[in-house]
């Protein structure tokens, strides 16, 4: 790998940090390697705001490639949200191009005295003056700072108005509505006064055999191009599964207080193909190019929303006009705001209005109605610009349902807000939501995907019915470990690879000769890590739960009269697992198997 | 009689089926596109099939077995081989799971075929009614 540059922004330190060969090894790169390298650093002490507070951009190794869907970069640290583990990964070009100036990895720490950017060039690093650039929203800063440098091919990563103010979903941003979303940790970034990071260079992704790299990589491009799951994705996008999601009862509507939502094909990829879809965008050497590119009636063309948040802006709030949610999302995106977070504050909000538990004399003067998009977007500019109820949004929906005395009204695990796949529809997901180390999150397992048929037996998953219980733990913790995998490589999610060939790819890459059960190994290496991290930062058994809602059946719809066993599930996944059902711990034996003897040691003195 | 997945009497009796069962044309009631099964080689299939049924509001109007599809342009193509059919049609293996594990190509419109994807496990569930058995 290439060295990852250290930054201390206090006393503009810099160094290069060549990691580990049995690091590289044992982690591969990514999230996972980032969870070994940060580990020392995350405490229950630490405040994510913090100058002390790290923040960590790393990519795989085959960011940059012209490998399968891997031109992505993932961002790690404390998340100021949950307290816990943060990481949030990437697409775009930012990424690649990182790797492309000579390293494979930014660590900051520090803060600076005043607002800068990075500029990052072929080895290269320039901390620049950025007061000017304070204000601005994440599509202004790229054009601003490409402008400034001279160089319109670079690659800006950088925080909007609600990463600078602390909004605690504030997100990264790069590209044309690229985001390392959830986690905050666009806050921690406002933080250390460090508004953007361009990035440019003019090297190559190191690769121990290239010429076997290259041939694998292309046969594997081929298939994924006519693969029937690219065709979707690039045809209708992320959203195109909205009709039947919500056949399934999966599509949460009403704050996921309601079984049905007629309406979906309004708002659905379906439509937005037929109607206000002009193109598709791509991240860096993407075949699939799931990215939407439309057109409203300003005649402007602009990213297209994704399943999230046609769902969390959409369905969530009862509304069923597609341009509003596209204009919702692109709101969120300037701010610099996670947009599943924002939808789903801003649906407990309408819910507590619902409820008589939020007034007019909270809000001022507005009424949250369900499907009125025009408060919604209000209810965004004020989260955004700290004004009257916005600045209690911005703590996200726990504390902001504790403000109001009704926490257990949020749908979250941990201070993250779910995701729009609902446990009631996919049993797995129960969970995944549960024992996410990064809280609710429905991307460290999109096991909802396997509830629906994308069982891979070369993973060795097994298909279950989608209302199973706790007889699909094993099955869930080994998609866990896979998508580590994928985490570790940062490689997007969509890209329907066969998983052998992946390893392949690997191999060639980086000259190892790993085999399926190694990387399954690596996945739950670092699964088992990130869940030290956090049992150190204060998480117990107890935080293995799903929030109230979820837990309540509907009449009608496709997930009708069905609640996942949690209970049950957890007892099984923890036996599966070898983690301490008193404690949540990992267990020693676990541990030491794994190679983490020096966490066993931390972790069972605690 | 014995309805052997592949010959010309399975596919006739999935045309009388599709015509006669009430869950299907309840759910497929809106569907407007005909479709070709491709089924390449392997195991006792020597030569590779296509079966072609025009689907329309709940209804089959048209089936046949085509050589290629030179002249007829359906609506959708389900590609898949000879084993993966079978086992779809024995009932060992998902259809979605097939589709979402490369298993199962299929070419048209997506946005229809997603606001469809019960008529698609409807379909199927009459192909699994028809076959009393599999040749193999």
């Amino acid at each position: 790998m290439q060295p990852i540059l250290k930054i201390n922004l206090s006393t503009r330190e810099t160094s290069e940090y060549r990691i580990p060969d049995e690091w590289e090894r044992d982690y591969l790169g990514g999230a996972s390697l980032a969870a070994r390298l940060l580990y020392a650093s995350l405490t229950s002490e630490l405040d994510p705001f913090s100058p002390a507070a790290p923040l960590l951009f790393l990519v795989g190794p085959l960011t940059g490639t012209v490998g399968p869907a891997v031109g992505r970069f993932v961002v790690c640290g404390k998340s100021p949200a949950t307290g816990l583990w943060a990481e949030s990964n990437c697409g775009g070009f930012w990424g690649p191009e990182l790797r492309f100036a000579g390293y494979d990895g930014l660590w900051i720490t520090g803060k600076a005295e005043k607002p800068v950017y990075l500029w990052v060039m072929d080895g290269r690093l320039e901390v620049r003056e950025g007061a000017h650039l304070w204000g601005l929203d994440t599509y202004e800063i790229q054009t601003k700072i490409k402008e400034e440098l001279g160089q319109h091919s670079a690659r800006v990563a950088g925080i909007g108005p609600a990463g600078e103010r602390g909004v605690l979903f504030a997100n990264i941003m790069c590209d044309h509505g690229r985001a390392a979303g959830r986690t905050g940790l666009g806050a921690v970034m406002g933080a250390k006064n460090l508004k953007a990071i361009a990035v440019e260079g003019n090297g190559k992704p190191p690769l121990v055999d290239a010429a076997a790299f290259n041939v694998l990589r292309s046969q594997v491009n081929q298939a994924l191009k006519t693969d029937t799951m690219s065709h979707f994705y690039h045809e209708v996008g992320t959203s195109g599964a909205a009709d039947y999601l919500e056949y399934l009862g999966s599509l949460p509507k009403r704050y996921y207080r309601q079984g049905v939502f007629k309406n979906v094909d309004k708002i659905s990829g379906s439509t937005m193909a037929e109607t206000i879809l002009t193109g598709t965008s791509a991240c860096h050497a993407c075949v699939i190019a799931c990215g939407r590119v439309v057109r409203l009636e300003d005649g402007a063309k602009r990213k297209g929303p994704e399943y999230e948040t046609i769902a969390g802006f959409g369905s969530n709030l009862l509304n069923d006009d597609l341009p509003s949610i596209v204009r919702l999302g692109e709101l969120c995106d300037r701010y610099g705001m996670d947009v599943i977070s924002a939808s789903n504050t801003i649906g407990l909000a309408y819910t507590l209005f619902e409820k008589g538990l939020l007034t007019e004399k909270d809000t001022g003067g507005l009424a949250l109605n369900w499907g009125d998009a025009g408060v919604a977007e209000q209810l965004i500019h004020m989260t955004a610009r700290g004004e009257g109820l916005g600045e209690i949004l911005a703590w996200g929906s726990r504390r902001f349902g504790r403000h109001f005395n009704a926490e257990d009204e949020a749908v979250q695990v941990n201070g993250l807000e779910v995701a729009y796949h609902d446990p009631r529809a996919f049993s797995g997901m129960a969970l995944v939501y549960a024992t996410s180390p990064r809280g609710a999150c429905h991307n460290k397992s999109d096991y909802f995907t396997v509830d629906m048929g994308q069982a891979d037996a070369e993973l060795g998953l097994e298909f279950y019915e989608r209302h199973s219980g706790a007889e699909k733990a094993a099955n869930v913790a080994r998609h866990q470990d896979w998508t580590g995998v994928l985490d570790a490589l940062v490689m997007c999610r969509f890209a329907n690879v066969p998983p052998e060939r992946i390893a392949a790819l690997i191999n060639t890459a980086c000259g190892f000769n790993f085999t399926m059960n190694d990387l399954l190994l690596h996945g739950e290496r670092a699964w088992n890590l990130k869940r030290a991290i956090n049992n150190r930062m204060g998480l117990t058994r107890a935080n293995d739960k799903l929030p109230k809602a979820l837990m309540e059946p509907f009449p009608d719809g496709g997930a009708a009269g069905y609640v996942p066993p949690i209970e049950e599930m957890l007892t099984a996944y923890y036996a599966i697992r070898g983690w301490d059902p008193e404690t949540g711990r990992p267990t020693k034996e676990k541990l030491h198997a794994l190679g983490l003897a020096d966490v066993a040691h931390d972790l069972w003195k605690l | 009689m014995a309805t052997i997945f592949p010959s010309p009497e399975w596919l006739e009796k999935l045309g009388e089926k599709l015509n006669a069962d009430e869950q299907y044309a309840r759910i497929a009631k809106k569907w407007e596109g005909d479709m070709a099964c491709v089924v390449e080689p392997g195991g006792p299939l020597k030569e590779k099939l296509i079966y072609y049924l025009d689907l329309w509001h709940g209804k089959c109007r048209r089936t046949a077995i085509l050589k290629d599809l030179t002249e007829v342009k359906p609506a959708f193509i389900l590609k898949a081989s000879y084993e993966n059919f079978a086992r779809v049609i024995k009932g060992e293996l998902d259809p979605m799971q097939a589709m979402m594990t490369r298993k199962l190509q299929v070419q048209g419109s997506m946005a229809y075929m997603m606001r469809n994807v019960p008529t698609v496990l409807d379909f199927v569930r009459c192909c699994r009614d028809v076959t009393s058995e599999i040749l193999s």
